[in-house]
């Protein structure tokens, strides 16, 4: 028996991969992780709940041109470690290697966090004591305020890839959130708004930096602002969207379509697209895995490649697509670091990290000033896309009804819908003042959640649908 | 295995009783599972899962009353069952005391008659699927979808999975049970057209036994189908208009209304129906009940993530809502009784879901309900999360068919649709005679008036 999946030793390891890898496989990997996260939440003016887990497993990997066997266990015996690799290696025929592996310790590529458990410096007291005080604040902050939700999670996840050339990567992923909610009252109307924020660093940061007392700040004026929110107009219009979080236009308009999987099979509206114009001028889209402390970023991806800054639109034209190895091999062009899994018990996927649009020239408030009739949509919610027909939705959360150039009142949350390949060719003014996400980013594609980062300028497109309610 | 799980989840209880909680409960699980995908009438993946965990919750007296906390863990061994103890009893200790918490002990129990008879009507049965089944299955389900029509440019792949779920649960009142649960299901997704004007959509089927599953060529045609005949969608100018929600889609409505009356939401006022215990939401001829006893449903159970007998329950009666879906704590804030809604994952607080939940029957077939509106929209699919449950506020995007003159007249897409949760309910206007099973929900179609629909 193992006592911890990590320290299996180089010698099972060997015998693990020996029974996994068929001499036809173009690829094989062992996915080792050893996880572990807490939360604790408060409501009702209490920290109430606190709740933890522990998870450890290994996921072994075979893939054969289009084909791939994936099996995990979590058991950590070796007889259940050495199912696993059968049952991964059972797509092929072919007879098992026979030379001797020689595992090899690989140096990380980068640095991007600290490998340090980002719980160890802030004990759960310390963590209660930050949730009362948001607590606190909150309800210093406006009577109205009758409802406060808080809660603060951090996880540490150590992984281990042993690749079948034998070189052994290693890495240790802190990641970090907190979150506020408040529900405020007022003539029995009754109204919500959050902030969140994280990424990969300690949990004593958010502390020093203040993060509680500005996302409380935020979620309070959020949920103030609903309350006189009026009905936010139906149809198409033009909308200058706020800089930061509503880059999730990207994730959701042109980032999904433009992996590798959906281009290789050809299901993605972006397939056959590559160098031709599906932006306007101006309009450059990273996705950037390489951000120090982001929540999108990884030192390599979860199949031990680098991760890279990757321009996915130059100047509006289309010039690269988001790989992981098996899509890149079959497309006849190299990973680009966007090999991810949410576990090791989920197969690997080509998936976004940060992902944003550069900064142009454009001065915010012109780009108010010039909107005859539209919205100004400065935070969103989630968002989802259909890559086939290019269809995407995202619903605002801080939006404004604006007409002769001027903010005339906040508008109820409402849904707005493009085409994919259609509203970046929409886009007419790109601002100077590009931001970055507070780190709240959860991507969910194929029953997998990964955590991303998106950020944007403020732009404005001339046309998207606004899905109000009054005519 | 089961009996093994069962001492399990004891051992964990009995533990932490002996590291000093006041009580306890705790679920031991084995999952254990196989998949195949299949594309262009090749082998594209094969996949399978074991897994195992086990989850504490630990309560621990004070002064103010009983606080608690609750992890998980993959780690099984002796070592691990031990230090997840340790860890939740100091976790419960840091956790702040609550006056109403319900500690696992005098829930309302099944007895041990209620689990016999129970285990003689569901005796489990075994998925009877192998990874060979599964691939002739999934490989006529493509072929199906394929051959549909020449339209068809491409294919997603057809996937089938089966496996089996062992479940224990143990409180320190003494209340243990176990059971086991086969799973099999079978879905395709095919495209439908070239270039900038591909559809693309999918139909699936669910059951325990792989032998219960729709034929796999009839889910075939019908992801071929659903693809086919949205060829050719284009927008919409806005109006106001009457939509109606096929089944598929009808279930996210029934989904908004378990949300919304969910009683841990209620009781902090938290849901734009708190205040609405027995009035009436729905016209009157709007019946949603809840069975944890059917024969078509994916979601029976016998008791509750506390160990609470569950009942059928009619949730809206003639239009009108009976009460809220409560565990014991809501219940207890609530001043009722448990509704036996608890529902509970390995680590965390508990949460409130329904079982088989239902819409009843209309009288109109589709066509009847069309020929009556005259002109609206029909939707077949919603995208987003445009759902607001404290005020009720809803804007999503939709896509469908437009309605005129009583026939659908075209496909359109990027249009969004919104109103209240509060007027969408009220404004019901028919309900098809086309009653589906979805997993553990059924429901006609739904047809809502007065709805703001955007586009052009």
């Amino acid at each position: 028996m193992n006592s911890s999946i990590l320290s299996i030793e180089p010698q099972t390891l060997n015998e693990i991969l020996h029974a996994l890898i068929p001499a036809d496989a173009d690829d094989a990997d062992l996915y080792l992780q050893h996880s572990v996260s807490e939360s604790l939440s408060l409501e009702e003016g209490r920290v109430k709940h606190v709740s933890a887990s522990t998870a450890q497993g290994m996921g072994a990997r075979v893939i054969k041109g289009e084909l791939s066997g994936h099996a995990y266990t979590d058991c950590l015996e070796t007889h259940a470690l050495m199912e696993a690799a059968k049952a991964a290696r059972a797509i092929s025929n072919a007879a098992s290697i026979t030379k001797p592996l020689n595992i090899t310790p690989l140096t990380s590529p980068h640095d991007l966090y600290l490998p340090n458990n980002p719980m160890q410096q802030v004990d759960m007291l310390q963590r209660k004591k930050l949730l009362e005080s948001v607590d606190t604040l909150a309800r210093s902050l406006d009577s109205r305020v009758q409802q406060v939700f808080a809660s603060v999670s951090a996880s540490f996840s150590h992984i281990h890839i042993v690749r079948m050339d034998g070189m052994h990567l290693s890495d240790d992923r802190p990641l970090v959130r907190l979150n506020v909610t408040v529900v405020v009252e007022e003539n029995g109307k009754r109204e919500t708004g959050g902030a969140g924020g994280g990424g990969r660093f300690d949990l004593s940061q958010l502390i020093e930096k203040n993060d509680a007392e500005h996302l409380t700040r935020e979620a309070v004026r959020l949920a103030l602002l609903n309350l006189e929110a009026k009905a936010a107009p139906a149809g198409t219009m033009p909308v200058v969207l706020g800089s930061g979080w509503p880059g999730i236009l990207l994730h959701e308009a042109v980032g999904h379509g433009l992996e590798g999987d959906f281009n290789r099979k050809g299901s993605s509206v972006f397939a056959e697209k590559m160098g031709q114009k599906v932006a306007s001028k101006g309009v450059t889209v990273v996705d950037d895995g390489t951000m120090p402390h982001r929540r999108g970023s990884l030192n390599f991806d979860d199949e031990g490649t680098p991760t890279q800054r990757n321009v996915l639109i130059e100047d509006g034209v289309l010039v690269g697509y988001l790989q992981d190895k098996q899509n890149a091999r079959l497309m006849g062009v190299a990973p680009t670091g966007n090999g991810r899994r949410e576990s090791y018990a989920d197969p690997v996927q080509p998936r976004m990290t940060n992902t944003f649009m550069l900064a142009g020239q454009d001065n915010p408030k012109d780009m108010l000033a010039s909107l005859d009739e539209g919205i100004y949509a400065v935070n969103f919610g989630g968002g989802q896309v259909d890559i086939t027909s290019g269809k995407f939705v995202f619903t605002t959360s801080e939006a404004y009804y604006v007409k002769g150039g001027e903010i005339q009142y906040p508008v109820k949350n409402a849904t707005l819908m493009g085409m994919g390949h259609e509203a970046l060719q929409k886009i007419s003014m790109i601002g100077n003042d590009l931001a970055l996400d507070p780190g709240v980013g959860t991507c969910g594609k194929g029953g997998q959640s990964v955590p991303v980062g998106v950020g944007m300028p403020s732009i404005r497109i001339d046309e998207l649908t606004v899905g109000g309610t009054q005519a | 295995m089961s009996t093994h799980l069962k001492d399990m989840a004891n051992q964990l209880v009995h533990l932490a009783k002996q590291s000093g909680a006041s009580h306890a409960d705790a679920l031991s699980l084995v999952d254990a599972g196989e998949s195949i995908q299949v594309r262009h009438a090749k082998l594209e993946s094969v996949e399978r899962e074991d897994s195992r965990g086990v989850g504490l919750r630990a309560f621990v007296e004070t002064p103010q009353g009983l606080a608690f906390a609750s992890a998980s863990s993959s780690d099984v061994s002796e070592q691990g069952l031990k230090s997840l103890v340790k860890q939740v009893i100091s976790m419960a200790k840091i956790s702040e005391p609550d006056p109403d918490a319900v500690p696992p002990e005098g829930a309302n129990h099944p007895t041990f008659e209620d689990m016999q008879a129970w285990a003689c009507k569901h005796p489990h049965q075994a998925h009877g699927w192998n990874l060979e089944a599964a691939k002739e299955a999934a490989l006529i389900c493509e072929q199906a979808g394929l051959d549909y029509s020449d339209r068809i440019s491409n294919s997603e792949g057809a996937h089938a999975s089966f496996g089996e779920t062992s479940i224990a649960y143990a409180a320190s009142d003494g209340f243990a049970a176990d059971y086991q649960r086969a799973s099999s299901s079978l879905s395709l997704s095919v495209i439908a057209g070239e270039g900038e004007c591909m559809q693309r959509d999918y139909a699936y089927t669910r059951s325990r036994q792989a032998c219960d599953l729709r034929p796999a060529n009839e889910v075939g045609v019908e992801a071929a189908e659903r693809s086919l005949r949205m060829l050719g969608a284009s927008g919409l100018s806005s109006r106001t208009s009457t939509v109606i929600f096929e089944p598929r889609v009808a279930t996210s409505i029934l989904g908004h209304l378990a949300s919304a009356i969910n009683g841990r939401s209620v009781l902090q006022k938290n849901s734009f129906l708190s205040d609405a215990l027995n009035e009436s939401i729905f016209p009157d001829f709007v019946h949603i009940h809840d069975d944890p006893d059917h024969p078509d449903g994916m979601g029976n159970r016998l008791f509750d993530g506390e160990g609470t007998r569950c009942q059928a329950r009619t949730i809206i009666e003639s239009g009108r809502l009976t009460g809220f879906l409560t565990d014991r704590y809501a219940a207890k804030r609530l001043h009722t009784s448990s509704t036996g809604h608890a529902r509970r994952g390995l680590t965390g607080d508990i949460g409130i879901g329904t079982s088989n939940m239902m819409l009843s029957a209309g009288e109109m077939s589709q066509e009847e309900m069309l020929h009556d509106m005259g002109d609206g929209i029909l939707v077949t699919e919603l995208m987003g999360f445009g759902v607001n449950g404290v005020t009720g506020d809803y804007s999503r995007g939709a896509a469908g068919f437009l309605i005129e003159g009583g026939k659908l007249v075209r496909p359109v897409q990027g249009i969004t649709i919104a109103s209240n949760l509060k007027d969408m309910f009220a404004n019901i206007a028919y309900l098809g005679n086309d009653v589906r099973w979805f997993g553990s929900v059924a429901t006609p179609s739904i047809a809502i008036k007065n709805m703001m629909v955007a586009g052009d």
